[in-house]
C-alpha cells in the first residue's frame, strides 16, 4: 500500500511538471497571445530571430528590453527609440498596439544581414502598416539589430500668417443638441452616385456637394430596396466621407453593404443629411507630388503639407477616382498615423483595387483633419 | 478500527462558533467599508439585483445590449440582494449577502472536511477558510458573488449526500437535494464542475470509507442514481428559463481573451494575479497535499479532485484546460478553478496544521498564523495594488446619470468609452439604455458577438477585435438610436470625430466629454426573440429564490439522530491516517 502511495505521488508530481513544461515550451494560442506572440524567448542565434525578438518586445511594449537588445543603442536614447515607434507628437500611433508583424530577409552575409520588418499597427481607425529595413550584425554567437531611427523632425522658427475663413454659429439656447438650431439645413446635393458589386458585397460610391453659402455637417445613408421595393438593409457612410463641408465643397462617400448582391437590388434610396455647424478653413493641408501609380500595386501617392502653424494630429486622405467620362469609379482612403507638423511633408499612399486601376484616368483628393489643439 | 477513546484537550477541535467570530472580525469591517465595490464584478451583480428589485418577474432588461435576458445567469444571490435592499440599500445589500456567503463557507468547509479528516483537522480547515487567499481574491478583487455563494451551499450539501448514499433516510436526501438546487440557483458552473471535483470524490469516499457500516453495492448505486436523478430534475425545474435560453441561444460568439488563460510562467504578471495571490501560503502546503493525498488511500479521491481543479486553475500554463474543457475553455474564466482547488485543499491544510500544532505547539501556531495573515492580507489588498476598476472608481457616475436622465436625453441610447466596470453602476443610476454591457454571454447584438472584444467601454484593451466591435456598433448608430457617446478616454476622440460625432457637453471638470451625432432617430425597442415569455418570468421569480427558502426550511428539520451518530464515529486519529506521522 505504501509503495502504491509513493508511486502515485511521484506519478502526479511528474505529470504536473510535465504538463507545465509542455504548456510552456509549446504554449496554447491563448497563452501565446498574452505572452506577446511567442513562447520561451529563443536566443538570437540568427538575424531573423534577433528581429523577431525585437518585434515581440515592441508588441508587448517592453521598451527597455527592446532598446537594450539593439547594437546601435549608443546612438540614441530609449525615449527617442520609443517615440520613433509611437510618434513624437500625439497621433494615431500614440495609442496604437502592434497587432502583428512579418519579417523577410533581404540580404545576409557571415557578419551582417538586412531584414525587412513589416509592422501592422492596430489603431483607432483600423490597421496601419509601416516598414523598416533593419540592419543586423553578428556579435560573437549572437545577432543584434541596429534600429534605423527616424529622428524627430525639427521645425525651424518661423512666422505663419493665419488668414483663413471661419464660420461661427450663435446658438439660441446654448443647448447640447448642436445640430438642432431651428434653422434651415444647408442645401446639399448628391452629384454622383452608383453601386458597384465587389467580392465583399455591394458598394455605393458617389459625391456630395454643399451648395450653400454656410458650412454643413453632412452624412449619407443608403437603403437597398429589393425589386418589390422591400428594404434589404440600411448603411451609412460612417468615416468614408468628409463630414464637415465648407460652402461649395465636395466630398466623396463610400457606403458598404457586406454580403449583399447587386442582382437582388431593385433600387436604392439615398438619404443625405445636413445641418448647420461652425467651421473653419484652417488647417489648410496642401498635397504635393501627387502621383497615380499604375499596376502592379496601383496606388495614389503624395505628400501632405500642413500649411498652418498648429500640429495636425490625424489626417484622413480621401481619394475619388474617375474614368475618362468623369464618372466616379472608386473611392478609397487612408489615415496618416503620424502627426503633421507645420510645413513638414508627410507621405501618404492610397491603395487602388487592381481590377479598377486600368479604368481610372483622373482623381481628386481631399483631406479631413483632427487636432487636439497642441502646438510644436 | 472502531476505537472510542477520550479526547486529549490538545486534540479538541476549535469551536466553530469561535471560528465564525473570527470570520466576523476579519471580514465584517471590510464589508462595512464596501471594499468589494472595487472589484471587477460587484457592480455587475448589483446592476442585476437592481433590475430584480424593479422587475422581479421580468428577466428582460433593456438597459444593456438594447435588451438582454437576465435568465442567462442564475439569479439567487442577486435576488437576495434585491429582497433585502429596502432595508440595507443595494450596495450594502450586496455586502450582507456576500458576508453571509463567507460565514456559510466556514461551516461548509468544516462539514466537508469532517468527511475526510478528524474534527480537529476539520476545524483547522474551517479556520483556514477565514484567511483563504482565493476567497478574498474572488470577494474583493474579482467580485464573483455567484461562485462564492454557490460553493458554501454546495459544500454543505455534500455531507448530506454522503449520509444518504451510505445509509439512506429521507432527511439527508431532502437536505442534500434542496441545497444542491439552491447552489445551482446561485451559480450553475459551480454545480456542473463541482459534480466532478467535489461530488465524485465524496461518492468514492462514501463507497470506500470504513467508518460505520459499509453500504451494499446495489444500495449505494441505487441511492446514487436516485439523488443524481432527483437533483438533476430539481435543477432543471429551478433554472428552466436558463436552460431554455442556453439551448436556443448557445454561447457561440467569438471568444474574448481573458488573462486567466495565460501561461503563468511566460506571463508572470498574470501568474502573480491568478496563482500567487489566490494560493498564498497554501503553495507551501502543495508537497504535503500531494504526498499525504497519495499515501492515505481514503484521501486519494480528494487528491484527484484537487489535482484536476489545480491543473485547470493554472489556465494556459498547461494544455489541460483546452483538452478537458474544449470550447468552454475559451468561454469561462479559470480563476474559479483555483478557488475550487483551494477549497479541496483545505482538508489537507487542516490536517497539516493540526499535526504541526500538535507537534510544535506555539511555534507552529505562530508560524501558521503569520502565513494565514499574510495570505489574507495580500489577497484583500490586491484590489489596491492591482485595481480591477483601472482607476475608474472616481468617475462621477451620478453626474453622467443625471445628464442622461434630463431634457429627454434618455430617448436615445448611449455608450461609454473608458468607464471600465463603472458602466454597471451608471446603468443602475440612469433611465437611458445602452448598447454596451458587462454580461458577455447574454449579449446577442451581432456587432458584438462577431468580434472578440469584451465591453465596448474597454474596446481598445481588446486590440483590433475590440475596436472592430466598436466601429461596427457606431456604424449602426441609427439602427440602435445610439446618439450619445460618453468619453473619459481621449484616445477614442479621433474615431468619433471622423465618424461624424461632435462634442456637445462635458462633465466632472471636463474629464468626461459627451459626444453626439445628428440625425439619429430616438431608440426603439428591438424585436428580440430572446425575450422570455411571461410564464418563464414567473418561474424565474419563484423557483430560484424559492429553492433557497425551501433549503432553509428543510435545514430546520432536526437531524439529531445523525449528529449523535457522527459523534459516535471513532475519533479519526492521525495515527490511523498517517504513515510516518509527525505527532510525537
Amino acid at each position: 500500500m505504501k509503495r502504491n502511495g509513493v508511486l502515485l505521488a511521484l506519478l502526479l508530481g511528474a505529470a504536473t511538471i510535465a504538463l507545465i513544461a509542455i504548456g510552456t515550451i509549446w504554449p496554447i494560442p491563448s497563452a501565446l497571445a498574452f505572452a506577446g506572440g511567442q513562447g520561451l524567448r529563443p536566443a538570437p542565434t540568427t538575424p531573423e530571430i534577433a528581429v523577431r525578438n525585437l518585434a515581440d518586445d515592441i508588441k508587448t511594449r517592453s521598451w527597455g528590453r527592446a532598446y537594450g537588445s539593439l547594437a546601435n543603442k549608443a546612438e540614441f536614447t530609449q525615449a527617442e527609440f520609443q517615440h520613433d515607434l509611437t510618434g513624437y507628437y500625439q497621433s494615431l500611433r500614440s495609442y496604437a498596439e502592434l497587432d502583428h508583424y512579418d519579417v523577410r530577409p533581404l540580404h545576409q552575409s557571415a557578419d551582417d544581414a538586412v531584414i525587412r520588418l513589416d509592422l501592422y499597427w492596430s489603431t483607432m481607425m483600423g490597421t496601419s502598416e509601416s516598414t523598416r529595413d533593419v540592419h543586423v550584425v553578428r556579435n560573437g554567437n549572437r545577432w543584434e539589430a541596429e534600429w534605423p531611427l527616424v529622428k524627430k523632425p525639427v521645425v525651424p522658427p518661423q512666422v505663419i500668417p493665419v488668414n483663413y475663413l471661419r464660420w461661427d454659429v450663435i446658438y439660441p439656447t446654448g443647448g447640447d443638441d448642436w445640430g438642432e438650431q431651428g434653422v434651415e439645413a444647408p442645401h446639399v446635393r448628391i452629384i454622383d452616385m452608383h453601386p458597384v458589386q465587389r467580392a465583399e458585397g455591394v458598394v455605393i460610391l458617389g459625391e456630395l456637394l454643399n451648395e450653400d453659402v454656410v458650412p454643413a455637417y453632412v452624412s449619407v445613408d443608403a437603403t437597398l430596396l429589393s425589386k418589390d421595393q422591400k428594404p434589404l438593409g440600411t448603411e451609412g457612410s460612417f468615416d468614408k466621407i468628409m463630414h464637415v463641408l465648407l460652402p461649395k465643397q465636395v466630398t466623396p462617400f463610400f457606403i458598404n453593404f457586406p454580403n449583399a448582391q447587386l442582382s437582388d437590388v431593385g433600387s436604392i434610396r439615398m438619404t443625405p443629411f445636413s445641418t448647420l455647424v461652425p467651421a473653419s478653413a484652417d488647417p489648410v493641408i496642401g498635397i504635393d507630388s501627387q502621383h497615380l501609380n499604375p499596376v502592379p500595386n496601383p496606388s495614389l501617392t503624395g505628400n501632405l503639407i500642413n500649411q498652418s502653424g498648429q500640429v495636425v494630429n490625424v489626417a484622413h486622405v480621401l481619394g475619388t477616382f474617375y474614368n475618362k467620362n468623369g464618372q466616379v469609379v472608386w473611392v478609397a482612403d487612408e489615415y496618416v498615423d503620424r502627426a503633421l507638423l507645420p510645413q513638414t511633408p508627410v507621405p501618404f499612399k492610397i491603395h487602388i483595387p487592381e481590377d479598377l486601376a486600368r479604368s481610372i484616368s483622373s482623381e481628386r483628393t481631399v483631406v479631413a483633419t483632427y487636432s487636439t489643439g497642441g502646438s510644436v | 478500527m472502531q476505537k472510542t477513546e477520550p479526547i486529549d484537550s490538545s486534540q479538541k477541535p476549535i469551536p466553530l462558533s469561535l471560528i465564525l467570530l473570527l470570520a466576523v472580525a476579519v471580514h465584517l469591517p471590510l464589508m462595512l467599508m464596501k471594499l468589494p465595490l472595487k472589484s471587477y464584478d460587484t457592480n455587475f451583480h448589483i446592476f442585476f439585483a437592481s433590475h430584480y428589485l424593479h422587475h422581479w418577474f421580468n428577466p428582460w432588461n433593456v438597459k444593456w445590449y438594447a435588451g438582454f435576458s437576465q435568465a442567462t445567469y442564475p439569479p439567487l444571490p442577486q435576488q437576495w440582494i434585491a429582497v433585502i435592499s429596502p432595508l440595507f440599500g443595494l450596495e450594502m445589500g450586496y455586502m450582507v449577502v456576500q458576508f453571509a456567503a463567507i460565514l456559510l463557507l466556514v461551516v461548509g468547509v468544516y462539514r466537508f472536511s469532517r468527511l475526510w479528516v478528524s474534527p480537529r483537522a476539520a476545524s483547522f480547515a474551517a479556520l483556514a477558510t477565514v484567511f483563504l487567499g482565493s476567497e478574498s481574491f474572488l470577494v474583493y478583487s474579482a467580485g464573483q458573488l455567484g461562485t462564492t455563494s454557490a460553493a458554501p451551499l454546495y459544500l454543505n450539501a455534500l455531507p448530506y449526500m454522503y449520509v444518504w448514499v451510505r445509509e439512506g433516510g429521507w432527511r439527508p436526501f431532502l437536505k442534500a437535494t434542496a441545497l444542491f438546487a439552491a447552489a445551482a440557483a446561485a451559480h450553475h458552473a459551480t454545480l456542473l464542475f463541482g459534480s466532478f471535483f467535489f461530488a465524485l470524490p465524496v461518492l468514492a469516499l462514501a463507497f470506500l470509507d470504513d467508518r460505520g457500516e459499509k453500504p451494499t453495492v446495489s444500495g449505494f448505486v441505487m441511492r446514487t442514481l436516485v439523488i443524481v436523478g432527483v437533483t438533476t430534475a430539481a435543477i432543471i425545474v429551478v433554472l428552466l428559463p436558463f436552460w431554455i435560453a442556453l439551448i436556443h441561444y448557445p454561447v457561440t460568439q467569438t471568444p474574448i481573451p481573458h488573462p486567466s488563460r495565460a501561461n503563468y510562467l511566460l506571463s508572470p504578471q498574470w501568474g502573480l494575479n491568478y496563482f500567487i495571490v489566490p494560493y498564498g501560503a497554501l503553495i507551501l502546503a502543495l508537497p504535503f497535499i500531494f504526498w499525504r493525498g497519495s499515501m492515505v488511500p481514503k484521501l486519494r479521491p480528494l487528491l484527484f479532485g484537487f489535482w484536476v481543479a489545480f491543473m485547470l486553475g493554472l489556465g494556459g500554463t498547461t494544455p489541460v484546460g483546452p483538452i478537458l474543457l474544449r470550447r468552454a475553455f475559451e468561454v469561462i474564466t479559470m480563476e474559479r478553478f483555483s478557488y475550487w482547488a483551494t477549497l479541496l485543499a483545505l482538508p489537507f491544510v487542516g490536517l497539516l496544521a493540526s499535526e504541526l500544532v500538535s507537534r510544535y505547539r506555539v511555534k507552529a501556531a505562530g508560524a501558521l498564523a503569520v502565513a494565514a495573515a499574510f495570505t489574507c492580507a495580500l489577497a484583500v489588498s490586491w484590489s489596491t495594488f492591482h485595481p480591477a476598476d483601472g482607476g475608474t472608481l472616481g468617475i462621477d457616475s451620478n453626474a453622467v446619470a443625471a445628464w442622461l436622465n434630463r431634457d429627454g436625453h434618455n430617448q436615445y441610447r448611449y455608450v461609454t468609452l473608458g468607464f471600465g466596470n463603472q458602466i454597471a453602476r451608471l446603468g443602475r443610476l440612469t433611465d437611458a439604455d445602452s448598447v454596451d454591457g458587462e454580461w458577455n454571454s447574454g449579449r446577442m447584438l451581432p456587432e458584438l458577438t462577431k468580434n472578440g472584444g469584451g465591453s465596448l467601454t474597454n474596446s481598445k484593451y481588446f486590440g483590433a477585435d475590440g475596436l472592430r466591435a466598436l466601429r461596427a456598433i457606431l456604424m449602426h448608430a441609427s439602427h440602435y438610436g445610439l446618439k450619445w457617446v460618453i468619453v473619459r478616454d481621449p484616445s477614442y476622440d479621433p474615431l468619433l470625430a471622423f465618424a461624424g460625432w461632435r462634442p456637445v457637453d462635458n462633465l466632472d471638470d471636463k474629464t468626461i466629454v459627451i459626444w453626439a451625432k445628428d440625425g439619429i432617430p430616438p431608440a426603439q425597442p428591438l424585436n428580440a426573440p430572446q425575450m422570455p415569455p411571461r410564464w418563464q418570468g414567473l418561474m424565474w421569480g419563484i423557483f430560484p429564490f424559492g429553492s433557497s427558502i425551501f433549503a432553509f426550511l428543510v435545514l430546520l428539520i432536526p437531524d439529531k439522530r445523525r449528529e449523535e451518530e457522527m459523534e459516535q464515529y471513532p475519533v479519526h486519529r492521525e495515527e490511523s491516517l498517517l504513515p510516518g506521522r509527525m505527532i510525537s
